[in-house]
């Protein structure tokens, strides 16, 4: 049955879902998954960056100060570079570079993960919708996907930033809005070879509805390949948060390392020279996404066992 | 054999067409120095502009900077913010002060070859005078003309209903308001019923003055033309690219590298500019002033009230509050690093032969009695921190919009907002694009706004904007207020100011209308900045204009002169050794790719030789 839907996802899917029936061997593969990728080089250091990213935001609050970060409060030199009290060196008010990236981690990973939230949501309920009703429905759903997919990404996404009006409500929109086409894509190719499979066919036999064979059936083998996914799009959604604010569509009055870049480049700390201003906080996204592109790796290799063969 | 053979054409024809690329890339990249050699450029960072180049009904800065370049004006600002004769040789005005008769500069001739005389002006002005759409850059500099006449080609009559005190001023090229550009009737005559949908696009654009508009780019850069016969003394260079840059270090990036000749900057960009050698800084006395405008209930001419203002900002009490919350010196200090003067008056110091007012109106950084100011109208501050009006319980909070293009807005927001917070004011931030924020003002859709405007010499536009006449009309249209300010008494010195024709007593009246200003508390003033540019003083020299004075600041400069002022750097060393270091590489790489096919061919030759 399996073999009439010629589809890469499919044989994944049909490898790695655990026999049916039996729920204790679902955890046991967890626990095994669990220690497979501790012991992959990428999930390791992939998972302790982003352990040490996660800590600095939450533990942000007792290492930098809300004075630290008040232009009016502060006493630095102004746009200096390296001194005591000052690893990162001030920005053109005197405040501590150190200190604001410290603090920047909060607001790029919330925009981040909310963002990528907002578009695996989507993205999932479409690609169910199209790929379990089948028909027009599907084909409606599908155009639709396509034309999103065929519109330029970072200039839709700036005027849909320009129209709502700037923050990081409107960036978390804009963020969703241009990026949930993959995962739905992927969602609906999962979905057409899980609803091929026998266990849906008896779902529906025994007089199950539209909404529990997607619910019960189908929602439960898409999850793992959608945790991949997602675990990648933090990093694109984190990097393109970055991008909108530094293009000056974010919250004016938050600290995050795309408004770091914005204001470094406003007062031209490029002409200056001011590596200081313009490096910790590029190097901090380049971390957080290198971390999130690690796990993401690691997690596919063990859904899928082909890519673990060939390792 | 003889496929190889056709192969090996083949491959001899490719490395002969792609020496032939590097030769014409390297030919290409010639091109611009040979011509560098005759021909000599002076490139200067512009003002937007939209390419709008109709005389009538272009407003944007950068594009009056061009228009004041190709078309004449009766007189020109001199380096001392003086008028001097151009069109107008000389002139007398009437014992009552209402006739102006100019003599008009004879034997000059329009860019196409027709003469130019003082019955093109006439005609400019009476069309400026009757027709709505010609009068919308520049109608409301004629609203006191009575009648405008030619009786010969020498002479032109103005005749005005009430004495005009800035007559010179109004009709002055270079300024940062250009005066009344003069145009060619025989070019104009026929275009009169089509004005609003003409942006003047046929290069060459027929005109007068130290250069000819001869390319553009909308948008990117416009291409002038020296009028080297210019009979005020022609452009030194050659040609003139006005070039629009996006980003602050984009330009001083181009300047740098010797692309761009001159560049506006920020204070850090100047710092880090001081040991370049190829570039001098500049500092000019600034006559664009940073402000806060408040509304205090916006209304239309017949006082019906608009807009979503927040209705407590008409209580005198909080602005007074919110202006004694404010650190003019510390702004100035760390947003400009220094450059610029702390000022809460209207119009630039050096306008208003740097009035102070008096003591007790005097405005301060004083939280504490701003505090105690807020406290005694009744607005006790809730646990959050935050005031709350008793009356209504509504929290003091209110919306400041800013430029979202402006890093300058963006920085002084980052004091105002936790200074507001020390006295109990909430400020939330709205950034908006220029135009949303202006149509936002229009609206009345605002509390407060960041305000960025400036004039020369002359204020009686600037100070037009306070007046109530500039109020919009009952649909919220054709207004043109500053910020719905509007007092009978400023109205009575505004139009006596543009009367009083003797200097000092005008300088009387203007003062006591900036009085009225500053005690209103409808548009907070933060500062005056200097202008910093930087000139490639490696390629030209005598840019700038005027004296620096004891302060290091240049007076403040004008198109109209610094373009015509430029005077290029002689560098014929450079581009010779330019030309035989390209000549020697093209001769290096016609050797080395020459010599390797010969070697590739006979190899193959060889090859095929032994195979057969």
């Amino acid at each position: 049955m399996t073999d009439s839907v010629p589809d890469a996802v499919d044989a994944r899917v049909a490898a790695s879902a655990p026999p049916l029936g039996r729920p204790p061997a679902r955890f046991a593969g967890l626990r095994r998954r669990a220690v497979q990728f501790f012991t992959m080089p990428t999930g390791f250091f992939g998972a302790a960056i982003l352990v040490i990213v996660i800590g600095t935001a939450l533990f942000a609050p007792l290492i930098v100060s809300p004075a630290d970060l008040d232009v009016t409060k502060v006493s630095g030199p102004s746009l200096n570079p390296p001194l005591a009290g000052y690893p990162l060196g001030t920005d053109q008010a005197g405040r501590s570079v150190l200190d604001l990236v410290i603090w920047g981690t909060r607001s790029s990973l919330v925009v981040g993960l909310i963002a990528t939230a907002l578009t695996v949501v989507v993205g999932t309920t479409i690609g169910l919708v199209a790929g379990h009703y089948g028909g027009w429905i599907s084909r409606l759903l599908m155009q639709v996907t396509d034309w999103f997919i065929a519109l330029p990404g970072l200039p839709l996404a700036i005027s849909l930033a320009a129209v709502l009006g700037q923050g990081n409500a409107s960036i978390i929109i804009a963020i969703a809005v241009t990026s949930w086409t993959g995962t739905a894509r992927l969602v609906r190719a999962q979905t057409l070879a899980v609803s091929a499979r026998p266990f849906v066919e008896r779902a529906k036999a025994l007089g199950a509805g539209d909404g529990q064979v997607m619910r019960r059936q189908i929602l439960p083998s898409v999850v793992p390949i959608v945790l991949v996914t997602s675990t990648l799009k933090i990093a694109d959604s984190i990097l393109s948060a970055a991008t909108l604010t530094f293009l000056g569509l974010g919250n004016p009055m938050d600290v995050s390392w795309g408004s770091i870049l914005n204001s470094a480049l406003g007062q031209g700390a490029l002409t200056a020279g001011a590596w200081w201003y313009l490096i910790p906080p590029g190097v901090a996204i380049l971390i957080v996404v290198l971390g999130f592109t690690l796990c993401g790796r690691a997690l596919e290799t063990i859904i899928n066992p082909r890519t673990e063969t060939a390792r | 054999m003889a496929g190889s053979n056709r192969r090996l054409v083949r491959r001899v024809a490719a490395a002969a067409a792609s020496v032939l690329c590097v030769a014409a890339l390297a030919l290409g990249g010639l091109a611009p120095a040979a011509s560098a050699a005759s021909e000599s450029t002076l490139i200067v960072q512009g003002a937007s502009f939209k390419s709008n180049f109709n005389p009538w009904t272009s407003y944007v800065e950068g594009d009056k900077y061009i228009n004041t370049n190709i078309y004449p004006s009766l007189t020109y600002l001199d380096e001392n913010q003086k008028p001097a004769p151009y069109l107008a040789d000389s002139w007398s005005t009437s014992s009552d002060g209402l006739t102006w008769t100019f003599k008009i500069h004879t034997g000059l001739k329009w860019s196409d070859g027709q003469p130019l005389t003082a019955k093109d002006a006439a005609w400019t002005y009476n069309l400026l005078m009757t027709n709505k759409t010609a009068a919308t850059s520049n109608g409301a500099l004629v609203t006191q003309f009575d009648k405008v006449t030619a009786p010969d080609d020498a002479t032109l009559v103005i005749q005005t209903k009430v004495p005009v005190a800035d007559m010179l001023f109004t009709n002055a090229a270079g300024g940062s308001q250009p005066g009344i550009p003069i145009v060619p009737q025989h070019i104009w005559e026929s275009k009169v019923n089509d004005l609003a949908a003409d942006s003047n696009l046929t290069i060459p654009v027929v005109g007068y003055g130290p250069w000819t508009l001869t390319d553009y780019k909308a948008n990117q850069y416009a291409t002038l033309t020296a009028n080297k016969d210019f009979f005020l003394g022609g452009p030194k260079y050659d040609k003139l690219i006005y070039q629009q840059y996006n980003t602050p270090d984009a330009a001083v990036a181009a300047l740098r590298s010797g692309q761009l000749n001159v560049a506006g900057m920020t204070p850090a960009q100047r710092t880090a500019l001081q040991g370049d050698p190829n570039i001098t800084t500049y500092s000019v006395l600034g006559s664009l002033f940073l402000s806060i405008e408040v509304n205090r209930g916006a209304k239309t001419k017949s006082g019906k009230a608009i807009g979503t203002g927040n209705p407590l900002l008409a209580d005198p009490a909080i602005r007074d509050a919110i202006n004694f919350g404010i650190d003019r010196d510390t702004l100035v200090k760390k947003v400009l690093d220094g450059g610029g003067v702390a000022s809460a008056a209207f119009l630039p110091p050096q306008y208003i032969d740097n009035w102070q007012p008096a003591d007790k109106d005097k405005v301060t950084f004083d939280p504490a009695k701003a505090n105690q100011l807020l406290d005694d109208a009744g607005y006790k501050k809730a646990a959050d921190g935050y005031r709350v009006d008793a009356k209504t319980g509504k929290q003091l909070a209110f919306r400041l919009g800013t430029h979202s293009d402006s890093a300058q807005d963006a920085q002084v927001a980052d004091y105002f907002v936790p200074w507001m917070k020390d006295i109990g004011i909430k400020i939330t931030l709205e950034p908006m694009s220029f135009s949303l924020l202006n149509e936002n003002l229009a609206k009345g859709d605002w509390d407060m706004l960041f305000d960025r405007w400036g004039t020369g010499p002359n204020p009686t536009y600037l100070l037009s904007t306070q007046t109530c006449a500039t109020l919009p009309d009952e649909d919220g249209k054709n207004g043109n207020t500053d910020s719905f300010f509007c007092n009978p008494e400023f109205d009575k010195l505004y139009a006596l100011q543009s009367t009083q024709v003797d200097a000092g007593a005008r300088m009387q009246t203007i003062q006591q209308m900036v009085n009225i200003l500053y005690t209103s508390g409808n548009n907070l003033i933060l500062f005056y900045a200097n202008g910093l540019s930087g000139v490639t003083t490696n390629q030209t020299k005598n840019y700038m204009i005027g004296t620096v004075n004891s302060d290091g600041n240049y007076p403040p400069q004008n198109a109209f002169l610094n373009w015509r002022s430029a005077e290029p750097v002689a560098t014929a060393d450079d581009s010779s050794t330019n030309v035989w270091l390209i000549v020697g590489i093209i001769v290096v790489v016609v050797v080395v790719v020459g010599g390797a096919g010969t070697v590739l061919i006979r190899r193959k030759r060889s090859s095929t030789d032994v195979k057969e």
